[in-house]
Parts: C-alpha cells; structure tokens; sequence
C-alpha cells in the first residue's frame, strides 16, 4: 500500500518543554491508525501541526508524496486533510444544516456568491453520520455531545477528504453513541476514507485500528497491532507507570 | 442625519457584526472618503461625480490598511489598534500640510450635492437603501455564512478549508467602500469638514449605538437603529434642550440593549414569526 501521509522528525517545543521529539509515523491509504498515549504525550499537537495548526520547530510532514508544510492550513484540508478537535468546535451562531454548508463551500468570493444551496446534499451528508432531517434546522446548542461530534464529522466530510484526523473522538459519550459512531467510521473507511485515531477509550479503538502507534513524552514508543502495542513494556509503563 | 448614520452603521455592520473584528476606527475610514473629496474639489476644483469616486477608491485602499492589524489580532487589541487609527488621522489632518486639509478648522464652503433639505433627503435616502439591499443580498450569500463562522471561530473555518485571510479582506474592502460612500456624501451635505467632528469620539459611539441597538450582523437592524436614535434626540430636543438630552438618550440606549440585547431588529422578527406562526395555524 502507498503512504498516505508521511511524518518525518517532526519536532516541537514549547519554551523548554519538548513537546515533540524527533517523532515520525505513516498512514497508508484506506488504513485507520491508531494513535495513543498518555496526557501530555503529545498526540494533540502532531495533530495541530499534520493540519498547520501550528508549525513544527524541524521535520517534514508529506501527503501523498508531497511536503505539504510549506502550506496554510485551508490549502492542507483542499489536498485532503481534515480534523476533528477534542472539544467539538460548531459554529453556535449557524444551524447545523450552515455548519455543513460551511465544511461544502468552495474556497473563492466568486463562487460563495453565487453558489446554490445545495440542500439535498447537506441532508445526505448529515444522514450519512446519523443526523436526521429534524436536527439539521437546529443550532449546536441544541444537541447532545454526540450529536456534536456527529456534527463536526459531517462538517469534514463535507470537505471530501482523503485522511481524516480524529482527536479523542469517544470522550464524553455514552456506550450506545461510542457503537453508532464506530459504525459511523467504518461505513465511510469503506467510501475511501483514511484515519488517524487518538482516543483514551482503547476499547472503543480497538476495533477500528488496523495498526497502533504508541507516544510517550513525544517520540514513539511502540508500533504495530494493537495487541502488539498494548503487550509492549513500555506501554504499559507509560499508562500505568512503574 | 439619519440615512448617514445608517450608511456609516451597515459600514461597521458588514465588517464587525458577524466577524467578531469590532473596529473602534470607523471614522477613520469616513475621514479619508470627507477629505479626498473635500481637498479635490476646494483646492482643485474638481466635480463631485469625479471626486466622489476618487474618494470611494482612496477609501477601499485605506480599508487594506485597516485589514493588516487583523491578519495578526483580534478582538480587543483589533478595536484598539484602529481605534489608534482614528487618532492618527485626526492629529495628521492637523500636523501634516494644514493649508491643504484646512488644520484644525478645516474646510467650508465645499458644493453641495443638491440644495435644500428634501431633494438631500431623498438622495440620501436612496443612496441608504441601495447600500442596505446590497449589503443584505451580500450577507444571505454563502458570504454571510462564512462571515459568522469566522465570527465564533476562525481556526475551525481554515480548518473547513476556506482561507479566511481572503474573506477578511474583501469584507473590509466592501466595508471600507460602503463608509467612503458615505464619508464622500456626508461632506458635501454638510458642506464642510473639520477634523473634531469626524475623527470624535462621540461620532464613534453613534455608529456603535446604532448598529448594536439596532441589531448587529443583520444590516437591517442598523438602519433601525440610526432611524431610532436620530428621531430620539430630534424629539428630545424641544423637552430637554442641550447636552441634558444625551443623558436620556443614553438611559433609553441602555433599556433597549437590556431587554433586546440582539437589538431592535431581533423584537421585530420575533413579532413576525409569531404573527406568521398564528397564521399558519389558523
């Protein structure tokens, strides 16, 4: 399989805090990888920089056999790269129906001008993570934790993109949410669609993950299967302490 | 009066109400359309149908200097910096070649546009009404929508894929040309420019008053908004003559906020969704 996204000594730090260590990992594509580790590990932050969120101190970051650091965030998520945030980000003062339009709109003054609404496709896209036609007139302050992480998957869909970053995607639901939004991935991993997985909630990941990486005080840890990189030492070091 | 306070208020409304960029530095804007006009047609002679556009464009590119300080900040230190730019452009009006920009007492004596006080009425109005339908087509756009995403947060919308740089920019253009429309009409009303009345502090809470109490980021509230205040203090006036009158008119700007902190624009759409409501079912 091609890579999909490629992280090369990726490094950052935060005054004297080494945030990131000299890390690297791939994705290749239709591949869900699991990305794990304690508080603080620094999972978040390769995130923020996989996106331009924030810039790496030194390393290469490649999408599709392209180094895409030299890009601003809005022309990385155009290639093919979307996130999620930990804490869902809605637009609250927009309906869930704007939330999604907003994830559609082409990138030009011309086009949103002149764009036609398309609602018929903002109703697939909500249907397609588990919103129904009754929740698309509501605003965000209106739904359920998991209807908000649905929301803000919706909204990156709705970006069509190749490699979808996940960021604690189970915290704050119930059981039955965890199974519907894993049922969620997986139908859209058929469509074409790659992930990287950071969550706590290891039971819930499991399932999902093709292979794990592991992250300790930013720099890796341990890789391979979940069983492998659960079995691993220092995993369990890392998790439990010694 | 009033039109101009709604030309000046869609200004701020179309760049602060949904954006979150709230610009303490409107006049400056509107200064810079008032003096391009009023320095073309005093010292040169120049018509108004040329000085007029001249300063619409002189003011569309003193909006992208306006625009550099939100490419870094935001919120408070955005309101401040171009709150700093009306201050800026009051002092240089002064300081820099006064014979040309009339220092401290200005110009007078600049044509006027049509005389008497109906034909300036209806012009004005017209012109209000133009920029409203426009800037409210503008917002029902996927613009608008784009706008208030940016408005509640930036980082997520370039996370959707839109670079919100370009969409800052254009607004603050639209905005910046909108307040030159206005600033260039607005001295040739008057017939004068003085750089106290412009570049005031007092001119700046008017537009801000009237955009918020009116109902910001809905273009419409601001027209409402001006309409209210101008007509408050006109009918003040033979009650409570002189300063006392700004008093009241402040109390009443405090009640409305409190009770319609969405503006006067969110009481009146309630209202028809009800009466639309009890239509429906009835």
């Amino acid at each position: 399989m091609d890579k999909l996204l490629e992280v090369r000594s990726l490094s950052k730090s935060f005054g004297g805090l080494l945030a990131v260590d000299h890390i690297g990992f791939h994705v290749d594509e239709g591949e869900t990888l699991g990305l794990i580790g304690p508080n603080g590990a620094g999972k978040t932050t390769n995130f923020n920089m996989i996106m331009g969120e924030l810039s790496q101190d030194s390393g290469e970051i490649f999408f599709q056999g392209e180094e895409v650091s030299k890009y601003p965030t809005h022309e990385r998520v155009k290639k093919g790269i979307a996130r999620t945030y930990q804490v869902p980000r809605p637009f609250g003062e927009t309906t869930v129906r704007e939330n999604i339009r907003v994830g559609m709109m082409p990138d030009s003054i011309l086009q949103m001008l002149t764009m036609k609404v398309s609602t018929e496709r903002e109703r697939e896209i909500a249907e397609s993570v588990g919103l129904g036609v009754d929740e698309l007139a509501k605003y965000p302050s209106e739904l359920s934790m998991g209807d908000l992480r649905k929301l803000e998957l919706a909204r990156t869909i709705a970006s069509e993109p190749k490699l979808l970053l996940l960021d604690e995607v189970f915290a704050g639901l119930t059981t039955a949410e965890i199974a519907q939004l894993s049922t969620l991935i997986e139908e859209q991993k058929k469509n074409g669609l790659s992930y990287i997985v950071v969550s706590h909630d290891l039971k819930a990941l499991a399932p999902l993950v093709d292979r794990v990486v592991a992250i300790s005080f930013g720099a890796v840890i341990a890789e391979g299967s979940f069983e492998e990189v659960i079995a691993s030492q220092k995993v369990q070091t890392a998790y439990l302490g010694q | 009066m009033a039109n101009f306070l709604a030309i000046f208020a869609m200004s701020w409304d179309a760049l602060s109400g949904r954006t979150g960029y709230i610009s303490f530095g409107h006049p400056f804007l509107i200064g810079i359309a008032g003096y391009t006009t009023a320095m073309l047609t005093y010292h040169l002679g120049v018509p108004l149908y040329l000085s007029i556009p001249a300063a619409v464009v002189v003011t569309m590119i003193g909006g992208t200097l306006f625009f550099l300080p939100a490419l870094r900040i935001r919120g408070t230190y955005f309101a401040l910096v171009t709150l700093a730019f009306m201050e800026i452009m009051y002092h240089l009006t002064q300081v820099i070649a006064p014979k040309v920009t009339g220092g401290t007492r200005g110009l007078s004596g600049l044509p006027e546009m049509v005389s008497g006080a109906v034909p300036n009425y209806y012009l004005t109005c017209s012109v209000m009404l133009l920029i409203g339908i426009g800037l409210w087509s503008l917002i029902r756009t996927g613009l608008g929508t784009a706008l208030s995403a940016i408005g509640v947060d930036e980082e997520a919308v370039k996370s959707s894929g839109l670079n919100t740089n370009r969409i800052k920019l254009f607004i603050f253009t639209i905005s910046a040309m909108v307040a030159g429309i206005g600033g260039a009409l607005y001295v040739h009303y008057l017939g004068s420019i003085a750089p106290r009345a412009l570049f005031d502090i007092n001119f700046l809470f008017s537009i801000l008053v009237a955009a918020l109490v009116g109902g910001a980021g809905t273009i419409v509230g601001p027209i409402i908004g001006a309409y209210f205040l101008t007509f408050l203090l006109e009918y003040l006036r033979p009650y409570i003559p002189g300063a006392g009158r700004f008093v009241l008119y402040g109390v009443i700007t405090l009640v409305v906020y409190y009770f319609a902190p969405k503006g006067l624009y969110s009481i009146f759409s309630s209202l028809r969704q009800r009466l639309s409501g009890k239509a429906g079912t009835g």
